[in-house]
């Protein structure tokens, strides 16, 4: 018994000093002048929500956030280095330091940006409901007893479940894949993403039937880096407004949406 | 920028971890009993049912054991509703671990029954007591006896596997985990959080398991 006990205690002594180190290594040159010296940039990259992020046919990532993350190493002068990472792993790979900027369809909330430094928006997205046609939903009040898949850490889990009424059921997935398989397979009967998303799923799945029944909202999303990073971050605001002026962004958003980029905001 | 750590967030959300602790408890419980007993009549397929049956075993063992639980996991929450079975994700959840620590139960039973004297099934039939008197009556309580330990550590690593369910939107510890990090972005905090609640329920477990075997077998068994 008494071993036992020293062998917990040595375990906990081993995730502090993991902690400690966490706490240390935080404590480190300007971002932005450790970019261009180590000529390496890395960016995160979520593969798995087509048309940000996405495997290409040639097995390379690909996607509009993607294309907007070269084009930042290229502005940058530097090597880019995806760090692929799962939709919940975005913010966290960000925090932990292995990644110098997150851009992958994070949309700005106020609550993100209690532990992350939001840029300029560089995009925007609309989150719809969507569901087989004979499902009959025309508003938010309609979802009450139906069951709606929604995939965590998104802007949908942030604002689906708060503005539906009582008596809605939700189930939670880690990835979008998983979300529209539960879709696709009648496990829940409708579910929350991206108007891309939706309209990809509809496109691809002719047989389903899938329509997008109503907009929930309307959300710009940005790159964002570790709060303290100010260097970087203005740079990426730089970078925003010279490629509003340019027509870049508005040219890979039309290529990977098919749609006309929104009139972008600023802070 | 140093990292603080703000663990304030984490007490306010307790409920709700603990309620996902008590869901991974639950879900654990029924896929241990479940697997239980698809073992116990895997390994009497095996032994005395007909040669099909034991060649069905043997094949159940070998896909179980050597694909991916989390593939398994997908083929029964959504590929069974294409044959018109609809399972929750509780149920799903469960059936799929039930099969899966099925299969290394089986395995585990295999090996006890092996260390069974061959001269007492021998004994015991020249007793005049049937094939499955002699399966139930003293080759199983021997086996389960001698396995019981590699059985108590298959149901503690079935415990943990039980965080991959949370994929399936299965509410339980790590999904709960998963949920309250994205909607507060204090990652490093839930899941020191959920480690540690881990690290407890494998703890009872094992105290309970071991509790179990001295009610069954006696202290003399280790």
């Amino acid at each position: 018994m008494k071993r036992r006990v020293s062998t917990l205690l040595a375990g906990l002594l081993a995730l502090m000093a993991a902690a400690s180190v966490v706490t240390a290594s935080a404590a480190q040159a300007q971002a932005l002048d450790r970019i261009l010296k180590d000529k390496k940039v890395r960016i995160t990259a979520e593969v798995t929500s087509p048309p940000f992020g996405f495997i290409g046919a040639d097995g390379q990532p690909d996607g509009l956030e993607i294309a907007a993350a070269r084009q930042i190493a290229k502005d940058l002068g530097v090597d880019l280095d995806l760090v692929q990472v799962p939709a919940t792993g975005r913010i966290p790979a960000l925090l932990a330091g292995r990644a110098d900027i997150a851009i992958s369809s994070l949309s700005i909330t106020l609550d993100r940006a209690k532990t992350i430094a939001f840029a300029d928006p560089h995009g925007a997205l609309t989150i719809v409901i969507t569901a087989p046609a004979d499902v009959s939903i025309k508003s938010i009040a309609d979802l009450a007893g139906k069951k709606i898949g929604i995939t965590r850490a998104t802007l949908e889990e942030a604002t689906v479940p708060k503005l539906a009424p009582s008596g809605t059921q939700f189930a939670y997935f880690n990835d979008i894949d998983a979300t529209i398989q539960a879709l696709l397979s009648g496990q829940v009967d409708a579910a929350g993403m991206s108007g891309f998303a939706a309209k990809s799923i509809a496109d691809r799945n002719p047989g389903k039937h899938l329509e997008s029944k109503f907009t929930v909202t309307t959300a710009y999303y940005a790159a964002a880096v570790k709060p303290g990073d100010w260097d970087l971050l203005r740079w990426l605001d730089t970078w925003v407004f010279i490629h509003r002026q340019d027509g870049f962004l508005a040219g890979i958003y039309k290529k990977y949406t098919g749609l006309d980029l929104p009139d972008l905001p600023s802070f | 920028m140093a990292y603080t750590f703000q663990f304030g967030v984490v007490a306010d959300n307790f409920p709700a971890l603990l309620q996902g602790a008590a869901e991974t408890v639950e879900l654990s419980a029924a896929a241990m009993a479940g697997g239980l007993a698809v073992g116990v009549l895997g390994a009497l397929a095996r032994n005395v049912g007909p040669r099909p049956a034991a060649i069905a075993v043997r094949a159940y063992v070998e896909i179980i054991r050597n694909t991916p639980f989390l593939v398994q996991l997908f083929i029964v929450y959504f590929s069974l509703p294409a044959i018109g079975l609809r399972l929750s994700a509780n149920g799903a959840a469960v059936l799929g671990m039930a099969l899966y620590a099925g299969a290394y139960i089986t395995e585990i039973l295999r090996g006890g029954i092996g260390a069974v004297p061959r001269g007492e099934v021998e004994a015991a039939r020249a007793l005049g007591l049937t094939k499955l008197q002699v399966f139930g009556l003293v080759v199983l309580p021997q086996a389960l006896r001698i396995a019981y330990p590699a059985l108590s550590s298959q149901f503690i690593l079935l415990m943990l596997a039980s965080s991959v369910v949370s994929t399936i939107s299965a509410e339980e510890l790590t999904a709960v985990t998963n949920t309250l990090q994205s909607t507060t972005f204090r990652a490093f905090e839930f899941y020191f959080a959920a480690t540690a609640l881990y690290l407890l329920m494998a703890l009872g477990f094992r105290a309970v398991l071991d509790g179990i075997r001295r009610l069954a077998f006696g202290r003399a068994v280790t």
